[in-house]
């Protein structure tokens, strides 16, 4: 069965994107609520009532108190959205000195092959999507690159995508936090047939990852 | 005939000829505007085919290939032929009346901007009179898939030299307004008194200075490596394609504040004009459309995060920082309407609709600046509903107020005001149904540019909802259309005034004659319209 990639999260590290994101959505939605509760309230608050063509409302500008609070603590507010972003982003893109496993996967069109340290390389069809899979509490190492053109590795479940860009190699670690199976998509566009770039993902119990990389089914 | 009428020069011609060689800046920027949106009918009836294929998962509507070339040329025109010249044909019209100058300073120049424009557009779509197709890249066209070694058709090949061809004359358009505005003013028009318009497009200009060169270069670079045997984005021979994104997008942000910063100038004319109130705080409104302008140049790799090539943090943080100027923006227009007299035609409607729509955009701006949320949102739908809420939010609904708000100076007749109320509604319901649930879409992992989907999740339901918002957008265009033909038989002419407006172009003549001005008022204030029919308020100069 899918799972719904809504702010789950199934990695240690989507965690900390998960946090990420509702800090962001919570600021921002009450940003807008009081933006658009003043936006709303000024129209209907002092909405033209008398049909004169001539009689002027007071005719102020200006205020430099004001004006400068309004600058100051918006400033104020996205400096501390950085503090938290910039700590959940060293969190995420941190990479451990001896991953447990190392897939070296590539992108072309229009497939993914997930090449295994020391094991198997999976292979896929549109019919039969290849499918990666992850050790439980383990740490897994992506390593990306592309042999055409740019594509873009994205598990919605992990919160996360990297781009698969030719004549470069990008690096990224994950450690699943629950089993399951999940869709994987290429999301940069490359070529007529990107829609239909899947993959699978599956984590399993580290005790069934060991028996799969000694016989993976064909 | 009394000595003043003989003095006056003929009537303009109208026959075609006179308008295929003018060099007048109104007639140019009427030329500008209905290509523009000539561009924008054609862009939004691909934007319909797309939502029809999309209404259902595994839809046939159209395949594969054609659905390429239909975001391609979508977006392509979207950006390139309609928000951005939409734009310039207002300036172009406006710039020397709000200045009071008889026209711009380079006319002949002016006039080779337009049909470079024009032209530039219809070689980009004559791709898809080609063998194998129009561009279908994409409106970013990233190497190295537009390499000739994938993209072997030669539609790639017409969308280089046609984009190309329009950024060109947008370069040429920007000299022509800075010069016109440094030069060109009137007695008394001193800097501080020029209309927030006018600012917001000498900002826009020095953007375009900076951008488009990196473009075009992007553009050459792309064109060597095609048919000359460069390798700048092949990595077979040693290029980058990462460069190309660099380039790209040293263009692509300040592109998106060239396609928002002269809307923020129309909100900035019109809210003043419905509330009867001056401009809230006019120099923080100057101050902040320059910051801007200026920090726009410093986050272009906000668009590279998941490349993992890019410094995330310093570039998230120069894009956060731009939400600071942006408020000041939202404050002085709400600063505006306070404690005002505010009446609800349609320009202030329409104005309004961007100040809600763009907020959220706004907003989801800020979320995907920082890269933990832009890892899962990159190139998911999430990310088409946040610059659709810029662009088609922001941007599109203060074109329509510009529309209305100038339609009377440009052709000396109202558009109707009920056809007008309509057309918003119906295009304000039709935007939202449309784009709102796409954020929903990225987030349960629906990737953009895909012309089909699986039925997973809530796809198939949010999808129809979209595609039926979309439909109802189309109304409120068509709408606009018979407004525009109805007031076209109305034979009521407005005054040079009919709004009771602020700045100089509503005091001349509506059309105003081809020279612009038969006298000045004295120019005391930014607003000197009002000065002139309020003779006993004193002139509220901000220098």
């Amino acid at each position: 069965m899918e799972r719904l990639p809504w702010m789950t999260g199934a990695t240690a590290q989507a965690s900390l994107l998960v946090s990420n994101w509702m800090l962001f959505a919570y600021v921002g939605l009450a940003v807008a609520l009081a933006v658009w509760g003043l936006i709303l309230f000024a129209s209907v608050r002092w909405r033209r009532r008398e049909t004169s063509t001539t009689r002027l409302p007071p005719q102020f500008r200006n205020n430099f108190a004001l004006e400068i609070a309004w600058t100051v603590l918006p400033l104020a507010l996205v400096c501390v959205l950085f503090v938290y972003t910039y700590r959940a982003e060293a969190g995420v893109e941190a990479l451990v000195p001896a991953p447990a496993v190392t897939v070296a996967v590539n992108g072309y069109r229009w497939g993914w092959t997930f090449a295994y340290r020391g094991g198997p390389t999976v292979h896929g069809s549109f019919a039969n999507l290849p499918e990666l899979v992850l050790p439980l509490g383990e740490t897994t190492r992506i390593v990306l690159t592309s042999s055409d053109v740019n594509h873009s590795f994205w598990i919605p479940a992990f919160l996360f995508k990297r781009d698969a860009i030719p004549g470069r190699s990008s690096a990224f670690d994950v450690d699943p936090a629950t089993t399951g199976s999940y869709i994987g998509h290429c999301a940069e566009f490359c070529g007529y047939d990107h829609a239909l770039m899947g993959f699978r993902v599956k984590v399993v119990a580290p005790a069934d990852f060991g028996r799969w990389l000694k016989s993976p089914p064909t | 005939m009394s000595a003043q009428a003989a003095l006056r020069p003929a009537a303009p011609r109208a026959d075609l000829l006179s308008w295929l060689t003018t060099t007048d800046h109104k007639r140019i920027g009427i030329l500008y505007l209905t290509t523009s949106l000539f561009y924008f009918g054609v862009a939004g009836l691909l934007a319909v085919a797309i939502r029809t294929q999309l209404s259902r998962p595994a839809n046939t509507f159209v395949d594969a290939h054609t659905y390429a070339q239909l975001f391609t040329l979508h977006g392509t025109a979207m950006i390139f032929l309609f928000v951005a010249p939409f734009a310039l044909g207002l300036a172009n019209f406006l710039l020397p009346l709000q200045i009071g100058a008889p026209d711009m300073a380079f006319p002949r120049l002016n006039a080779t901007s337009y049909w470079l424009f024009l032209f530039g557009g219809l070689i980009v779509f004559s791709g898809a009179a080609t063998n194998e197709g129009a561009a279908a890249n994409g409106w970013t066209s990233y190497a190295p898939l537009s390499e000739i070694k994938i993209s072997t058709g030669l539609g790639q090949d017409l969308w280089i030299v046609g984009v190309f061809l329009v950024s060109v004359a947008t370069i040429l358009t920007a000299i022509n307004f800075v010069t016109t505005v440094f030069v060109y003013r009137a007695p008394g028009m001193t800097m501080w008194r020029i209309p927030i318009f006018t600012w917001e497009m000498v900002a826009t200009s020095l953007l375009i200075f900076m951008a488009f060169p990196a473009l075009a270069a992007d553009l050459l670079l792309l064109f060597v490596d095609r048919h000359l045997g460069g390798h700048a984005f092949d990595p077979a021979g040693g290029g980058s394609p990462i460069l190309y994104q660099h380039l790209f997008w040293f263009f692509g942000h300040p592109e998106v504040y060239v396609m928002i910063l002269p809307y923020f100038g129309v909100i900035s004319e019109i809210i003043p004009v419905f509330s009867r109130k001056p401009i809230f705080g006019y120099t923080g409104l100057v101050l902040a459309a320059f910051a801007i302008a200026g920090l726009s140049m410093g986050v272009w790799a906000h668009h590279m995060f998941t490349t993992g090539a890019v410094d995330d943090p310093f570039f998230s943080f120069m894009s956060f920082l731009i939400a600071v100027p942006t408020g000041v923006k939202f404050f002085n227009w709400i600063g505006t309407m306070w404690r005002g007299s505010i009446s609800f035609a349609t320009p202030m409607l329409f104005s309004l609709g961007f100040l809600l729509n763009f907020l959220l955009g706004g907003i989801t701006g800020v979320m995907v600046a920082s890269p933990p949320i832009d890892f899962q949102a990159h190139q998911s739908y999430f990310i088409v509903a946040h610059m659709h809420y810029v662009l088609g939010g922001g941007s599109l609904f203060a074109i329509f107020a510009a529309l209305f708000f100038w339609w009377p100076k440009m052709f000396g007749r109202k558009l109707n005001e009920g056809l007008g109320k309509l057309c918003f509604w119906l295009l304000f319901i039709g935007f939202n149904v449309t784009f709102l649930p796409m954020h929903v879409m990225g987030l349960e992992g629906m990737p953009r540019r895909v012309f089909t989907y699986p039925d997973t999740g809530h796809l198939a339901l949010l999808n129809a909802i979209a595609t039926a918002g979309s439909y109802v957008m189309v109304a409120g265009v068509l709408v606009f259309v018979w407004n525009v033909v109805v007031s076209a038989f109305d034979r009521e002419p407005v005054g040079p005034d009919p709004w009771h407006a602020n700045s100089l172009e509503w005091a001349t003549s509506s059309p105003p004659p081809e020279y612009n001005f038969d006298r000045l008022p004295p120019i005391r204030s930014e607003r000197p319209v009002f000065d002139a029919r309020h003779p006993e308020l004193k002139p509220d100069a901000t220098q």
